[in-house]
Protein backbone atom coordinates (compact mmCIF):
# COMPACT_ATOMS: atom_id res chain seq x y z
CA UNK A 1 0.00 0.00 0.00
CA UNK A 2 0.95 3.53 -0.42
CA UNK A 3 2.62 6.12 1.99
CA UNK A 4 -0.51 7.82 4.08
CA UNK A 5 -1.47 11.44 3.31
CA UNK A 6 -1.33 11.55 6.86
CA UNK A 7 -0.73 9.59 9.93
CA UNK A 8 -0.96 9.41 13.98
CA UNK A 9 1.39 7.39 15.78
CA UNK A 10 0.38 7.05 19.53
CA UNK A 11 -0.29 10.60 19.95
CA UNK A 12 -0.76 11.78 23.22
CA UNK A 13 -2.24 15.18 24.27
CA UNK A 14 -2.68 16.28 28.08
CA UNK A 15 -3.19 19.57 29.41
CA UNK A 16 -2.10 21.16 33.07
CA UNK A 17 -0.74 19.51 35.67
CA UNK A 18 -1.00 16.45 38.70
CA UNK A 19 -4.55 16.13 39.90
CA UNK A 20 -6.05 18.44 37.32
CA UNK A 21 -4.39 16.54 34.29
CA UNK A 22 -6.84 16.14 31.22
CA UNK A 23 -5.78 13.24 28.83
CA UNK A 24 -7.17 15.04 25.45
CA UNK A 25 -5.81 12.20 23.47
CA UNK A 26 -4.39 8.67 24.61
CA UNK A 27 -2.51 6.84 22.01
CA UNK A 28 -3.87 7.48 19.15
CA UNK A 29 -3.52 6.24 15.85
CA UNK A 30 -4.88 7.50 12.72
CA UNK A 31 -4.22 7.36 9.01
CA UNK A 32 -5.88 8.51 6.00
CA UNK A 33 -4.96 7.93 2.06
CA UNK A 34 -5.40 10.06 -1.01
CA UNK A 35 -9.27 9.11 -2.33
CA UNK A 36 -10.18 8.48 1.53
CA UNK A 37 -13.29 10.37 2.96
CA UNK A 38 -12.87 9.08 6.81
CA UNK A 39 -15.27 10.79 9.58
CA UNK A 40 -14.65 11.15 12.83
CA UNK A 41 -17.32 11.30 15.26
CA UNK A 42 -17.65 11.11 18.84
CA UNK A 43 -19.99 13.32 20.98
CA UNK A 44 -18.93 16.96 21.97
CA UNK A 45 -15.56 16.57 24.40
CA UNK A 46 -14.53 13.54 23.34
CA UNK A 47 -11.23 14.64 21.88
CA UNK A 48 -12.07 15.38 17.92
CA UNK A 49 -11.24 19.06 18.41
CA UNK A 50 -7.92 18.15 20.14
CA UNK A 51 -7.18 15.58 17.22
CA UNK A 52 -8.44 18.86 14.56
CA UNK A 53 -6.02 21.21 16.23
CA UNK A 54 -2.81 18.73 16.56
CA UNK A 55 -3.68 17.50 12.88
CA UNK A 56 -3.70 20.97 11.55
CA UNK A 57 -0.41 21.73 13.46
CA UNK A 58 -2.10 24.16 15.31
CA UNK A 59 -0.99 22.52 18.43
CA UNK A 60 1.94 19.99 19.26
CA UNK A 61 1.24 16.18 20.46
CA UNK A 62 2.32 15.34 24.28
CA UNK A 63 3.99 12.26 22.75
CA UNK A 64 3.49 10.63 19.36
CA UNK A 65 4.39 11.54 15.96
CA UNK A 66 2.51 12.92 13.22
CA UNK A 67 3.53 12.28 9.39
CA UNK A 68 2.57 14.43 6.26
CA UNK A 69 3.46 12.21 3.34
CA UNK A 70 5.18 9.69 5.21
CA UNK A 71 7.67 13.04 6.43
CA UNK A 72 7.66 13.57 9.80
CA UNK A 73 6.42 17.11 11.40
CA UNK A 74 9.40 17.54 13.95
CA UNK A 75 9.92 20.95 13.01
CA UNK A 76 7.46 22.87 14.91
CA UNK A 77 7.89 26.11 15.36
CA UNK A 78 5.23 28.40 14.99
CA UNK A 79 6.51 29.87 11.81
CA UNK A 80 6.85 26.64 10.00
CA UNK A 81 3.43 25.30 11.28
CA UNK A 82 2.06 28.52 10.04
CA UNK A 83 3.43 27.44 6.63
CA UNK A 84 2.38 23.84 6.93
CA UNK A 85 -1.37 24.78 7.63
CA UNK A 86 -1.15 27.42 4.98
CA UNK A 87 0.33 24.83 1.91
CA UNK A 88 -0.91 21.49 3.26
CA UNK A 89 -4.18 22.17 5.17
CA UNK A 90 -7.30 22.98 3.70
CA UNK A 91 -9.75 24.03 6.70
CA UNK A 92 -13.56 23.90 6.60
CA UNK A 93 -14.62 25.10 9.84
CA UNK A 94 -18.16 24.98 11.86
CA UNK A 95 -19.95 28.36 10.53
CA UNK A 96 -18.22 30.55 8.31
CA UNK A 97 -14.60 31.13 7.63
CA UNK A 98 -14.58 33.15 4.84
CA UNK A 99 -13.56 36.79 5.44
CA UNK A 100 -17.00 38.94 5.80
CA UNK A 101 -15.43 41.95 3.41
CA UNK A 102 -13.94 40.19 0.59
CA UNK A 103 -15.96 38.79 -2.24
CA UNK A 104 -15.89 34.68 -3.25
CA UNK A 105 -13.32 35.65 -6.14
CA UNK A 106 -11.50 37.89 -3.78
CA UNK A 107 -11.49 34.76 -0.74
CA UNK A 108 -9.29 33.19 -3.59
CA UNK A 109 -7.63 35.79 -4.91
CA UNK A 110 -6.12 36.32 -0.97
CA UNK A 111 -4.40 33.03 -1.36
CA UNK A 112 -2.47 34.00 -3.98
CA UNK A 113 -1.53 37.27 -2.63
CA UNK A 114 0.06 35.47 0.36
CA UNK A 115 1.36 33.19 -1.08
CA UNK A 116 3.14 35.80 -3.59
CA UNK A 117 1.92 34.77 -6.89
CA UNK A 118 -0.36 35.43 -9.73
CA UNK A 119 -3.81 34.64 -9.51
CA UNK A 120 -5.15 31.62 -10.73
CA UNK A 121 -8.35 32.35 -13.13
CA UNK A 122 -8.70 29.37 -14.74
CA UNK A 123 -8.46 26.67 -10.97
CA UNK A 124 -10.52 29.28 -9.61
CA UNK A 125 -13.31 29.34 -12.14
CA UNK A 126 -13.20 25.29 -12.46
CA UNK A 127 -14.00 25.01 -8.40
CA UNK A 128 -16.63 27.73 -8.31
CA UNK A 129 -18.46 26.37 -11.85
CA UNK A 130 -17.74 22.27 -10.21
CA UNK A 131 -19.83 23.94 -7.07
CA UNK A 132 -21.91 25.81 -8.53
CA UNK A 133 -21.00 28.99 -7.33
CA UNK A 134 -20.08 31.42 -10.63
CA UNK A 135 -23.36 33.19 -10.11
CA UNK A 136 -21.91 34.68 -7.07
CA UNK A 137 -18.74 34.43 -7.39
CA UNK A 138 -18.59 38.54 -7.06
CA UNK A 139 -21.04 38.30 -3.80
CA UNK A 140 -20.09 39.12 -0.28
CA UNK A 141 -20.11 36.33 2.29
CA UNK A 142 -23.20 38.38 3.67
CA UNK A 143 -25.23 37.80 0.28
CA UNK A 144 -25.23 34.40 0.41
CA UNK A 145 -27.22 31.71 1.89
CA UNK A 146 -25.65 29.06 4.52
CA UNK A 147 -25.29 26.24 1.99
CA UNK A 148 -23.77 28.61 -0.48
CA UNK A 149 -21.08 29.61 2.13
CA UNK A 150 -20.12 26.44 3.57
CA UNK A 151 -19.76 25.41 -0.62
CA UNK A 152 -17.07 28.51 -0.57
CA UNK A 153 -15.33 27.85 2.72
CA UNK A 154 -15.03 24.17 0.48
CA UNK A 155 -13.97 25.75 -2.71
CA UNK A 156 -11.64 28.43 -0.50
CA UNK A 157 -10.22 25.43 1.11
CA UNK A 158 -9.24 23.32 -1.71
CA UNK A 159 -8.01 26.64 -3.76
CA UNK A 160 -4.31 25.95 -2.61
CA UNK A 161 -4.50 21.98 -3.81
CA UNK A 162 -3.75 21.41 0.29
CA UNK A 163 -2.80 17.54 0.53
CA UNK A 164 -5.34 17.25 3.14
CA UNK A 165 -8.66 18.89 4.09
CA UNK A 166 -10.00 18.90 7.21
CA UNK A 167 -13.88 19.87 7.64
CA UNK A 168 -14.73 20.44 11.57
CA UNK A 169 -18.61 20.15 11.78
CA UNK A 170 -19.40 21.47 7.94
CA UNK A 171 -22.90 20.69 8.32
CA UNK A 172 -23.64 22.20 11.56
CA UNK A 173 -25.45 25.55 10.31
CA UNK A 174 -27.42 24.03 8.06
CA UNK A 175 -30.68 21.57 7.59
CA UNK A 176 -30.72 18.24 6.79
CA UNK A 177 -31.20 18.43 3.16
CA UNK A 178 -28.36 21.21 2.53
CA UNK A 179 -25.92 19.25 5.08
CA UNK A 180 -26.63 15.95 2.68
CA UNK A 181 -25.77 17.94 -0.15
CA UNK A 182 -22.11 19.54 1.49
CA UNK A 183 -21.11 15.95 2.42
CA UNK A 184 -21.94 14.56 -1.13
CA UNK A 185 -19.78 17.16 -2.84
CA UNK A 186 -17.05 16.14 -0.03
CA UNK A 187 -17.35 12.83 -0.85
CA UNK A 188 -17.38 13.69 -4.30
CA UNK A 189 -13.97 15.83 -3.93
CA UNK A 190 -12.09 12.50 -2.33
CA UNK A 191 -12.96 9.95 -4.55
CA UNK A 192 -13.21 11.59 -8.34
CA UNK A 193 -10.15 14.13 -7.39
CA UNK A 194 -8.11 11.89 -5.02
CA UNK A 195 -8.52 14.35 -2.25
CA UNK A 196 -7.43 13.22 1.39
CA UNK A 197 -10.53 14.71 3.65
CA UNK A 198 -11.42 13.88 7.23
CA UNK A 199 -14.85 14.73 8.61
CA UNK A 200 -15.09 15.59 12.28
CA UNK A 201 -18.70 15.32 13.27
CA UNK A 202 -21.48 14.22 15.98
CA UNK A 203 -24.07 13.48 13.65
CA UNK A 204 -24.53 9.63 13.00
CA UNK A 205 -26.46 9.97 9.97
CA UNK A 206 -23.96 11.91 7.64
CA UNK A 207 -21.28 8.92 8.01
CA UNK A 208 -23.30 6.66 4.93
CA UNK A 209 -21.26 8.34 2.15
CA UNK A 210 -17.77 7.71 4.65
CA UNK A 211 -14.89 5.24 3.31
CA UNK A 212 -13.64 4.53 7.08
CA UNK A 213 -15.22 6.05 10.13
CA UNK A 214 -13.39 6.68 13.74
CA UNK A 215 -15.10 6.81 16.90
CA UNK A 216 -13.61 8.85 19.55
CA UNK A 217 -14.90 8.63 23.38
CA UNK A 218 -12.70 10.37 26.20
CA UNK A 219 -9.96 10.64 24.35
CA UNK A 220 -9.35 7.14 22.81
CA UNK A 221 -9.72 6.69 18.96
CA UNK A 222 -10.70 3.14 17.42
CA UNK A 223 -11.73 2.44 13.65
CA UNK A 224 -14.97 1.10 13.56
CA UNK B 1 -1.90 44.92 1.80
CA UNK B 2 -4.87 43.22 0.00
CA UNK B 3 -6.72 42.54 2.95
CA UNK B 4 -5.89 46.29 4.39
CA UNK B 5 -7.01 47.62 1.49
CA UNK B 6 -9.89 45.63 0.66
CA UNK B 7 -11.68 46.22 4.06
CA UNK B 8 -11.27 49.81 3.62
CA UNK B 9 -13.37 49.74 0.33
CA UNK B 10 -15.44 47.14 2.01
CA UNK B 11 -15.67 49.50 5.88
CA UNK B 12 -15.27 53.21 3.69
CA UNK B 13 -17.57 55.22 6.59
CA UNK B 14 -15.27 53.63 9.45
CA UNK B 15 -12.26 54.35 7.34
CA UNK B 16 -13.56 58.23 6.16
CA UNK B 17 -14.13 58.79 9.58
CA UNK B 18 -10.81 58.06 11.18
CA UNK B 19 -8.91 59.75 7.92
CA UNK B 20 -11.13 63.17 8.51
CA UNK B 21 -10.12 62.54 12.36
CA UNK B 22 -6.61 62.65 11.19
CA UNK B 23 -6.87 65.27 8.32
CA UNK B 24 -8.39 67.82 11.65
CA UNK B 25 -5.25 67.28 13.49
CA UNK B 26 -2.52 67.81 10.25
CA UNK B 27 -4.32 70.86 9.73
CA UNK B 28 -4.15 72.33 13.12
CA UNK B 29 -0.36 70.90 13.14
CA UNK B 30 0.19 73.06 9.55
CA UNK B 31 -1.33 75.85 10.85
CA UNK B 32 0.35 75.86 14.09
CA UNK B 33 3.47 75.47 12.19
CA UNK B 34 2.70 78.32 9.72
CA UNK B 35 2.24 80.87 12.57
CA UNK B 36 5.46 79.61 14.09
CA UNK B 37 7.22 80.55 11.05
CA UNK B 38 5.40 83.41 10.37
CA UNK B 39 5.96 84.85 14.25
CA UNK B 40 9.94 83.41 13.78
CA UNK B 41 10.03 85.03 10.45
CA UNK B 42 8.44 87.96 12.14
CA UNK B 43 10.71 88.76 14.50
CA UNK B 44 14.28 87.41 13.04
CA UNK B 45 13.75 88.16 9.03
CA UNK B 46 15.82 91.24 9.51
CA UNK B 47 19.16 89.29 11.27
CA UNK B 48 18.35 86.22 8.93
CA UNK B 49 19.33 88.80 6.18
CA UNK B 50 22.16 90.19 7.30
CA UNK B 51 23.94 86.77 7.02
CA UNK B 52 26.05 87.96 9.66
CA UNK B 53 27.83 85.37 12.28
CA UNK B 54 28.03 87.13 15.81
CA UNK B 55 26.59 90.20 17.33
CA UNK B 56 28.68 92.74 19.98
CA UNK B 57 26.15 94.04 22.47
CA UNK B 58 26.50 96.05 26.15
CA UNK B 59 27.32 92.67 28.82
CA UNK B 60 24.88 94.64 30.86
CA UNK B 61 21.94 95.12 28.39
CA UNK B 62 20.64 91.24 29.02
CA UNK B 63 21.58 90.45 25.07
CA UNK B 64 18.47 92.53 24.18
CA UNK B 65 19.78 94.95 21.62
CA UNK B 66 17.43 97.57 22.25
CA UNK B 67 18.54 97.85 25.75
CA UNK B 68 22.19 98.06 24.39
CA UNK B 69 23.72 100.98 24.32
CA UNK B 70 26.99 101.14 23.07
CA UNK B 71 29.12 104.22 20.96
CA UNK B 72 30.23 104.16 17.67
CA UNK B 73 33.70 104.24 18.93
CA UNK B 74 33.58 100.88 20.95
CA UNK B 75 34.10 98.79 17.53
CA UNK B 76 37.53 99.83 18.46
CA UNK B 77 37.77 96.66 20.60
CA UNK B 78 37.05 94.73 17.72
CA UNK B 79 39.27 92.98 14.68
CA UNK B 80 37.44 91.46 11.74
CA UNK B 81 36.93 92.58 8.30
CA UNK B 82 32.94 93.26 8.42
CA UNK B 83 32.10 95.05 11.49
CA UNK B 84 29.53 97.46 11.22
CA UNK B 85 27.39 99.76 13.92
CA UNK B 86 23.39 99.03 14.35
CA UNK B 87 21.26 100.76 15.74
CA UNK B 88 17.04 100.45 16.36
CA UNK B 89 14.26 102.44 16.71
CA UNK B 90 10.42 100.96 16.90
CA UNK B 91 8.34 103.62 16.42
CA UNK B 92 5.37 105.03 13.86
CA UNK B 93 6.08 106.15 10.40
CA UNK B 94 3.35 108.85 8.81
CA UNK B 95 3.34 110.49 5.97
CA UNK B 96 3.27 114.65 6.88
CA UNK B 97 0.03 114.96 6.50
CA UNK B 98 -0.45 112.18 8.94
CA UNK B 99 -2.57 109.74 5.88
CA UNK B 100 -1.15 107.02 6.57
CA UNK B 101 0.39 105.59 9.88
CA UNK B 102 2.85 102.47 10.44
CA UNK B 103 4.46 100.62 13.04
CA UNK B 104 7.94 99.96 11.85
CA UNK B 105 11.40 98.78 13.07
CA UNK B 106 13.65 101.71 12.67
CA UNK B 107 16.86 100.22 11.62
CA UNK B 108 20.53 102.51 11.32
CA UNK B 109 23.83 101.58 10.19
CA UNK B 110 26.66 102.76 8.13
CA UNK B 111 25.81 103.75 4.27
CA UNK B 112 28.21 101.65 2.43
CA UNK B 113 27.73 98.48 5.74
CA UNK B 114 26.76 94.88 4.57
CA UNK B 115 24.03 95.20 6.57
CA UNK B 116 22.23 97.95 4.44
CA UNK B 117 19.44 96.06 2.22
CA UNK B 118 20.01 96.44 -1.63
CA UNK B 119 17.52 98.69 -3.35
CA UNK B 120 14.94 96.81 -6.13
CA UNK B 121 14.15 100.46 -7.09
CA UNK B 122 15.27 104.00 -5.76
CA UNK B 123 18.85 104.35 -5.01
CA UNK B 124 21.20 103.29 -2.04
CA UNK B 125 20.93 106.56 0.85
CA UNK B 126 23.31 108.79 -0.45
CA UNK B 127 22.68 111.92 2.16
CA UNK B 128 21.30 113.31 4.81
CA UNK B 129 17.87 112.79 6.05
CA UNK B 130 17.24 109.90 3.72
CA UNK B 131 15.61 106.49 4.68
CA UNK B 132 14.62 103.13 2.07
CA UNK B 133 11.97 101.18 2.93
CA UNK B 134 11.03 97.26 2.69
CA UNK B 135 8.50 95.76 0.24
CA UNK B 136 6.10 95.96 2.80
CA UNK B 137 6.07 99.45 3.34
CA UNK B 138 6.16 100.61 0.12
CA UNK B 139 2.66 97.85 -0.49
CA UNK B 140 0.73 100.16 2.31
CA UNK B 141 0.97 102.72 -0.17
CA UNK B 142 4.51 104.90 0.84
CA UNK B 143 5.95 106.07 -2.36
CA UNK B 144 9.41 106.65 -3.05
CA UNK B 145 10.31 110.78 -3.03
CA UNK B 146 7.45 111.01 -0.48
CA UNK B 147 9.16 113.05 3.13
CA UNK B 148 8.02 111.01 6.52
CA UNK B 149 8.27 111.05 9.97
CA UNK B 150 9.01 108.64 11.93
CA UNK B 151 8.25 108.60 15.82
CA UNK B 152 7.42 111.42 17.92
CA UNK B 153 10.29 114.20 16.02
CA UNK B 154 8.44 116.74 13.78
CA UNK B 155 12.11 116.36 11.43
CA UNK B 156 11.50 114.55 8.31
CA UNK B 157 13.10 112.51 6.24
CA UNK B 158 12.68 111.58 2.77
CA UNK B 159 12.08 108.14 0.95
CA UNK B 160 14.51 107.33 -1.70
CA UNK B 161 14.31 103.52 -2.29
CA UNK B 162 12.72 100.53 -1.53
CA UNK B 163 14.03 96.63 -1.06
CA UNK B 164 12.28 93.37 -0.16
CA UNK B 165 10.18 92.15 2.11
CA UNK B 166 11.90 92.31 5.71
CA UNK B 167 10.68 92.85 9.51
CA UNK B 168 12.04 92.80 12.74
CA UNK B 169 10.16 92.31 16.18
CA UNK B 170 7.07 91.68 13.83
CA UNK B 171 7.43 94.98 11.94
CA UNK B 172 8.71 96.28 8.68
CA UNK B 173 11.59 97.59 8.63
CA UNK B 174 13.24 101.07 7.32
CA UNK B 175 16.89 101.89 7.10
CA UNK B 176 19.13 104.87 7.17
CA UNK B 177 22.21 106.01 8.74
CA UNK B 178 22.97 106.51 11.71
CA UNK B 179 23.00 110.02 12.40
CA UNK B 180 19.47 110.16 10.64
CA UNK B 181 18.40 107.47 13.20
CA UNK B 182 19.83 108.71 16.00
CA UNK B 183 17.83 112.49 15.35
CA UNK B 184 14.96 110.57 14.77
CA UNK B 185 15.32 109.34 17.96
CA UNK B 186 16.49 112.81 19.79
CA UNK B 187 19.81 111.52 20.64
CA UNK B 188 22.00 113.78 22.50
CA UNK B 189 25.17 113.55 20.59
CA UNK B 190 24.28 113.00 16.83
CA UNK B 191 27.44 113.12 15.40
CA UNK B 192 31.33 111.82 15.24
CA UNK B 193 32.50 108.42 17.26
CA UNK B 194 30.55 109.06 20.51
CA UNK B 195 27.13 108.96 18.94
CA UNK B 196 25.26 106.21 20.24
CA UNK B 197 24.64 102.80 18.64
CA UNK B 198 22.98 99.67 20.10
CA UNK B 199 25.67 97.37 18.73
CA UNK B 200 27.68 95.63 16.09
CA UNK B 201 27.27 92.53 13.74
CA UNK B 202 30.07 90.85 11.96
CA UNK B 203 30.98 88.67 9.71
CA UNK B 204 34.26 87.31 11.12
CA UNK B 205 36.08 89.32 14.06
CA UNK B 206 37.00 88.52 18.01
CA UNK B 207 38.04 90.90 20.26
CA UNK B 208 41.47 92.69 20.19
CA UNK B 209 42.48 91.87 24.12
CA UNK B 210 40.96 90.84 26.95
CA UNK B 211 40.20 94.00 27.61
CA UNK B 212 36.81 95.04 25.78
CA UNK B 213 35.26 97.66 27.73
CA UNK B 214 31.79 96.81 28.35
CA UNK B 215 31.26 94.77 24.98
CA UNK B 216 30.06 91.13 25.04
CA UNK B 217 29.89 88.99 21.76
CA UNK B 218 27.18 86.52 21.02
CA UNK B 219 26.23 83.80 17.82
CA UNK B 220 23.70 85.41 15.62
CA UNK B 221 21.57 82.40 16.59
CA UNK B 222 21.74 82.69 20.32
CA UNK B 223 21.00 86.76 19.57
CA UNK B 224 17.85 85.47 17.58
CA UNK B 225 17.10 82.97 20.11
CA UNK B 226 17.48 85.90 22.91
CA UNK B 227 14.76 88.59 20.53
CA UNK B 228 11.80 89.49 23.32
CA UNK B 229 9.42 86.71 23.04
CA UNK B 230 10.36 84.68 20.35
CA UNK B 231 11.45 81.87 22.40
CA UNK B 232 7.97 81.95 24.27
CA UNK B 233 6.08 81.77 21.21
CA UNK B 234 8.16 79.37 19.21
CA UNK B 235 7.98 77.15 22.36
CA UNK B 236 4.02 77.68 23.28
CA UNK B 237 3.02 76.79 19.51
CA UNK B 238 5.93 74.21 19.56
CA UNK B 239 4.56 72.34 21.98
CA UNK B 240 1.22 72.22 20.97
CA UNK B 241 2.20 70.60 17.60
CA UNK B 242 4.42 68.17 19.71
CA UNK B 243 0.95 66.95 22.13
CA UNK B 244 -1.03 67.02 18.54
CA UNK B 245 1.92 64.16 17.54
CA UNK B 246 1.26 62.18 20.48
CA UNK B 247 -2.82 62.39 19.82
CA UNK B 248 -2.23 61.26 16.70
CA UNK B 249 -0.46 58.05 17.92
CA UNK B 250 -3.14 57.48 20.43
CA UNK B 251 -5.89 58.70 17.81
CA UNK B 252 -4.58 55.48 15.32
CA UNK B 253 -3.83 53.08 18.55
CA UNK B 254 -7.00 53.23 20.32
CA UNK B 255 -9.15 53.02 17.04
CA UNK B 256 -7.07 50.15 15.48
CA UNK B 257 -6.42 48.49 18.95
CA UNK B 258 -10.97 48.50 19.44
CA UNK B 259 -10.73 47.43 15.45
CA UNK B 260 -8.41 44.19 16.51
CA UNK B 261 -10.16 43.17 19.49
CA UNK B 262 -13.28 43.27 17.31
CA UNK B 263 -11.86 40.96 14.69
CA UNK B 264 -10.38 38.68 17.01
CA UNK B 265 -12.60 35.64 15.63
CA UNK B 266 -11.76 36.93 12.09
CA UNK B 267 -7.89 37.00 12.42
CA UNK B 268 -8.20 33.80 14.42
CA UNK B 269 -9.68 31.89 11.39
CA UNK B 270 -6.92 33.83 8.87
CA UNK B 271 -4.15 31.87 11.12
CA UNK B 272 -6.37 28.45 11.50
CA UNK B 273 -5.91 29.21 7.24
CA UNK B 274 -2.02 29.50 7.97
CA UNK B 275 -2.21 33.41 7.27
CA UNK B 276 -0.12 34.60 10.28
CA UNK B 277 0.66 37.96 12.36
CA UNK B 278 3.08 39.20 9.35
CA UNK B 279 0.11 39.55 7.24
CA UNK B 280 -2.81 40.46 10.06
CA UNK B 281 -0.14 43.28 10.54
CA UNK B 282 0.76 44.11 7.59
CA UNK B 283 -3.02 45.06 6.66
CA UNK B 284 -3.36 47.06 9.61
CA UNK B 285 0.05 49.33 9.02
CA UNK B 286 -1.15 49.79 5.10
CA UNK B 287 -4.73 50.85 6.71
CA UNK B 288 -3.04 53.41 9.01
CA UNK B 289 -0.52 54.82 6.29
CA UNK B 290 -2.95 55.32 3.92
CA UNK B 291 -5.09 57.18 6.06
CA UNK B 292 -2.51 59.27 7.60
CA UNK B 293 -1.14 60.15 4.02
CA UNK B 294 -4.83 60.82 2.81
CA UNK B 295 -5.50 62.92 5.83
CA UNK B 296 -1.82 64.74 5.78
CA UNK B 297 -2.34 65.09 1.93
CA UNK B 298 -5.84 66.96 2.05
CA UNK B 299 -4.34 68.98 5.55
CA UNK B 300 -1.65 70.34 3.40
CA UNK B 301 -3.63 71.10 0.67
CA UNK B 302 -6.28 73.22 2.71
CA UNK B 303 -3.49 74.70 4.75
CA UNK B 304 -1.96 76.26 1.44
CA UNK B 305 -5.69 76.88 0.43
CA UNK B 306 -6.14 79.02 3.69
CA UNK B 307 -3.03 80.79 3.64
CA UNK B 308 -4.05 82.96 0.22
CA UNK B 309 -7.43 84.26 2.20
CA UNK B 310 -5.31 84.99 5.66
CA UNK B 311 -5.59 88.68 6.50
CA UNK B 312 -2.11 89.74 5.97
CA UNK B 313 -1.76 90.89 9.25
CA UNK B 314 -1.56 87.50 10.25
CA UNK B 315 2.09 86.22 10.27
CA UNK B 316 1.32 83.10 8.53
CA UNK B 317 4.41 81.09 6.36
CA UNK B 318 4.61 78.36 5.50
CA UNK B 319 7.55 76.54 5.25
CA UNK B 320 7.81 73.53 3.11
CA UNK B 321 11.00 72.08 4.88
CA UNK B 322 9.34 72.11 8.09
CA UNK B 323 5.81 71.00 6.91
CA UNK B 324 7.90 67.64 5.12
CA UNK B 325 9.22 67.07 8.48
CA UNK B 326 5.74 67.61 10.36
CA UNK B 327 4.31 65.51 7.53
CA UNK B 328 6.60 62.33 8.09
CA UNK B 329 6.42 63.03 11.77
CA UNK B 330 2.59 62.40 11.44
CA UNK B 331 2.85 59.35 9.36
CA UNK B 332 5.45 57.64 11.94
CA UNK B 333 2.86 58.82 14.51
CA UNK B 334 0.03 56.59 13.09
CA UNK B 335 2.56 53.84 12.49
CA UNK B 336 3.43 53.66 15.55
CA UNK B 337 -0.20 53.75 16.71
CA UNK B 338 -0.88 50.80 14.98
CA UNK B 339 2.02 48.91 16.25
CA UNK B 340 0.51 49.23 19.01
CA UNK B 341 -1.78 46.40 18.32
CA UNK B 342 1.08 44.36 17.32
CA UNK B 343 1.08 41.88 20.66
CA UNK B 344 -2.53 41.66 20.58
CA UNK B 345 -2.59 40.06 17.29
CA UNK B 346 0.68 38.14 17.80
CA UNK B 347 -1.18 36.68 20.87
CA UNK B 348 -4.14 35.67 18.85
CA UNK B 349 -4.82 31.61 19.59
CA UNK B 350 -5.96 30.07 16.49
CA UNK B 351 -6.96 27.30 18.32
CA UNK B 352 -10.06 29.31 19.62
CA UNK B 353 -11.29 29.23 16.06
CA UNK B 354 -11.70 25.69 16.60
CA UNK B 355 -14.41 24.49 18.66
Amino acid sequence: MTTPTLSLHQVDKTFGHGRTTVHALKGADFEIYPGQFVAIIGPSGSGKSTFLTIAAGLQTPTNGEIRLNGVPLTSQSEKSRLAYRFNEIGFILQSSNLIPFLTVTEQLRLVDKVARRKFQQEHAQKLLTEFGLTKVSNAYPSELSGGERQRVAIVRALYNHPSVLLADEPTASLDVARSQDVVARLAQEAHQHHKAIIMVTHNQRLIGDCDVVYRIEDGVMSKS
Amino acid sequence: MYLGLKEMAHEKLRYTLLTSVLLLIALVVFCLAGLASGLAYGNRQAVDAWQATSIYLNKDANQNLSASQLKLADDKYITGNKVEPIATLSGTLRTKNDGLKTSISALGTARKSFLMPKVTSGHQIDGKNQIIISADIYAKGYRIGDRVRIGTTDKTVKIVGVYAKNTYSIAPTIYTDVTTLNQLRSAPITSGDNQPVNGFVTRRSQFKTDQHGELEKLTITKFIQKLPGYQAQQLTLNTMIYFLFVMALAIIGIFMFILTLQKQALFGVLKVQGIGTKHILAAILTQSMVMAIAGIALGLLITVGLAQVMPAALPFTIDWLQMGIYSAALLVAAVLGALLSWRTIAKIDPVVAIG
